[in-house]
């Protein structure tokens, strides 16, 4: 049963290969639907695995499986809007490969052998490299290159790290199957000195994925380059898919009573990032890049949240929940900003409110969510994340970090400001903008940032209860 | 006498690793390439004392990926682009020998302080192990041809390969072959985009991928 919710989008996305054009938009959008209705059962059953062994149903993996699939649903509509829109030469492969990167990270969030884990993460990679190649330019094809050559090297590091896990459990005499959900309860067995050096191992090859600096390269040319729906994505769901490799092995060191050691390696990681998205962002001139700053200085946050523990991990489940939701509603209004002024650069758009006022609402409203605004879940977030470092007497984590988000925010708000109000460079280009923002292509971001704004007032008993649970395995909750 | 062969089969591989280091050609950067894929493919015939059917399919289906097909599916990349055979180094040949031999000594140096019960019976495998996955790091920093980086990867998979056989916990075969098939699909991605990159630069060399930067 678990495993069907992968495998119906893995043969759709072969199905849509071979499937005339026209199929293929219905299909994305009815595997959407199917995918989002079986993952809702599995939330509400949690069945036993066929395969036991390789797969289970977490806490942490049922939240991001939900995630994806609410995500996948709504951007599957908007990408139907923007094919119509949006000539490809190569729909079906795009389509195609849509469902497929769908399959590989829902294979991610069922996992639970570490070398299933490892080999999901991967395919993830494979499956979503032809979608950045999508529109055949060379600045495409470099991106692509980056992205493959940077995020298999970065994996193979995790790979080596989940051996040196294989190795810990030989000399420490454990023999108990290779998943997270065996080694956890036994983890105070394993050899504390490899079970550290694969910690870091898999921090350093996951993190690649997830965007984490000095990792980070690969990602903004990724995002920039990816047609929107797939840069929604890779930054909504992707780096998510990521990170949960990183918890389920920090669940393991907290476990195994290294919690310290797990946690100063991802403040350092997750402070750096944050630090190299406040440096980056102030000097982007192109929208979609400035876009994945801000996902590198969230997954960061995420990182800093996780390491810092107790109220922190609380704070960074909240905060993937809705960055998740927040940013890929970003990135599909930047895809309308891209069809409506047909530029990247920021210096040639302008004036969206009155040019494009649906699409603006969209975009301003997710700007000022992202930014951490009170209404929005992020802003809560944060604020724990900033208690809990407070409260563990990590004081210069806190500093650097409310330092960099006012100095994110200043840069980000800037930039977002010349896009909606400011008169473009060009002027020719707002004489030639007649992009009529069809309801399919500004609907799902609404839903988007209707659903972040609802979660922060109330949430569902059962979904709190399934967050209260994935937090409570890595020593974090509500005190 | 099993374990005889299989020090003599990786001191190759060490040799192999110090060949790779100063190969200026793709060609032979590729053919030492399937060479160490296919060394390391066999050493679980020497080092496993009774094998099953499974295990004995798996391993010849490893020999085939990493022997046969990974180096092939370069080889027809290369054959395709017809492309310029230096690989562009970024450190000089004779510096990279320098660190080829102090890497080979290192890595000896240090698996003998590793307290690694498995592999005390072969003094070369995990010292071979190390030098495998460093030379494929060094390769994908030190060259900007994009296909000796290409190159560099698969040593780097290679290594990671020879260090998981020298686990005795280790993962059922159908997991193992499941990181055969994404290292396998991974590499004919690569090819593809080598491919590519010829016809749209006109040349295999990563220094003309420096659009997208800060």
């Amino acid at each position: 049963m678990v495993e069907m919710v992968f495998i119906t989008p893995f043969v759709t996305g072969l199905l849509a290969f071979v499937l005339p054009r026209a199929f293929g938009r219905q299909l994305l959008v009815l595997t959407g639907a199917v995918h989002l209705v079986l993952s809702l059962l599995l939330w509400k059953n949690s069945p036993q695995a066929w395969f036991a062994e390789y797969f289970a149903v977490t806490p942490e993996g049922l939240l991001s499986l939900l995630v994806i699939s609410l995500l996948f649903f709504l951007i599957a509509i908007y990408t139907t809007g923007y094919l119509a829109a949006h000539r490809l030469k190569s729909e079906n492969m795009f389509t195609g490969f849509m469902l497929l990167f769908l399959s590989t990270m829902t294979m991610v969030t069922l996992s639970d052998h570490i070398m299933v884990l490892w080999i999901a993460i991967e395919a993830t990679t494979l499956a979503s490299a032809p979608l950045i190649y999508t529109h055949r330019s060379g600045a495409s094809l470099e991106a692509t290159w980056k992205y493959v050559l940077i995020c298999s090297v970065g994996i193979a590091m995790a790979l080596v790290g989940s051996l040196f896990l294989t190795l810990s459990m030989e000399l420490g005499g454990v023999t108990a199957a290779m998943s997270f959900s065996t080694l956890t309860p036994v983890a105070v067995q394993l050899d504390p000195a490899w079970l550290k050096a694969g910690f870091i191992f898999i921090v350093v090859g996951y993190g690649t994925k997830m965007g984490l600096a000095p990792m980070h390269t690969w990602l903004p040319d990724a995002h920039s380059e990816a047609p929107s729906p797939a840069s929604a994505l890779l930054s909504g769901v992707l780096l998510n898919c990521a990170y949960l490799g990183i918890f389920k092995t920090n669940k393991i060191m907290v476990a195994a009573g290294l919690s310290d050691f797990s946690g100063t390696i991802l403040i350092v990681f997750g402070l750096l990032s944050i630090v190299a998205a406040a440096t980056y962002i102030l000097k982007q001139t192109e929208y979609k890049r400035m876009l994945a700053y801000s996902s590198i200085e969230n997954m960061g946050i995420i990182a800093l949240g996780t390491g810092i523990g107790g109220l922190g991990v609380y704070g960074a489940v909240i905060c993937m929940i809705h960055h998740s939701l927040i940013k890929s509603s970003l990135f599909l209004s930047s895809g309308n900003i891209l069809m409506g002024y047909k530029d990247r650069l920021i210096a040639n758009t302008g004036q969206m409110a009155k040019q494009m006022p649906r699409t603006f609402v969209a975009f301003f409203a997710g700007f000022a969510g992202i930014s951490g605004f009170p209404p929005f879940g992020i802003f809560i977030g944060e604020l724990f994340i900033i208690m809990a470092a407070f409260k563990s007497g990590h004081y210069l984590a806190a500093i650097v970090f409310i330092f960099s988000l006012c100095v994110i925010f200043a840069g980000f708000a800037r930039q977002v400001m010349k896009i909606c109000f400011d008169a473009p460079a060009d002027t020719g280009k707002t004489a030639a903008l007649n992009f009529q923002e069809p309801p399919g292509l500004v609907w799902p971001q609404y839903i988007l940032l209707l659903t972040s704004l609802i979660l922060c007032f109330f949430i569902p008993d059962a979904l709190y209860q399934t967050i209260v649970d994935a937090v409570h395995a890595i020593g974090g909750g509500l005190q | 006498m099993i374990l005889y062969t299989v020090d003599t089969l990786l001191s190759l591989v060490l040799l192999s690793v110090l060949f790779a280091f100063g190969s200026s050609r793709v060609p032979a950067l590729i053919k030492v390439m399937a060479f160490q894929g296919i060394v390391v493919s066999i050493i679980p015939f020497f080092i496993t004392p009774d094998m099953e059917t499974g295990a004995v399919i798996f391993t010849i289906a490893t020999l085939v990926i990493r022997g046969v097909l990974i180096p092939l599916s370069i080889h027809v990349a290369i054959r395709k682009v017809a492309i310029q055979r230096d690989v562009a180094p970024i450190v000089g040949y004779h510096a990279s020998l320098f660190f080829g031999l102090g890497l080979i000594v290192a890595a000896a140096v240090i698996s003998r302080y590793l307290n690694i019960p498995s592999i005390s019976d072969s003094a070369l495998l995990f010292p071979a192990a190390i030098s495998l996955l460093v030379t494929g790091m060094f390769l994908l920093m030190a060259r900007r041809n994009a296909i000796a980086m290409v190159i560099g990867y698969i040593m780097l998979e290679n290594g990671i390969y020879l260090m998981g056989t020298t686990l005795s916990v280790r993962a059922r075969h159908i997991v193992e072959f499941g990181i055969l098939l994404d290292v396998l699909a991974g590499v004919m991605i690569m090819a593809i985009i080598l491919q590519n990159i010829k016809q749209t630069f006109d040349d295999v060399d990563t220094s003309l991928l420096r659009t997208l930067k800060e």
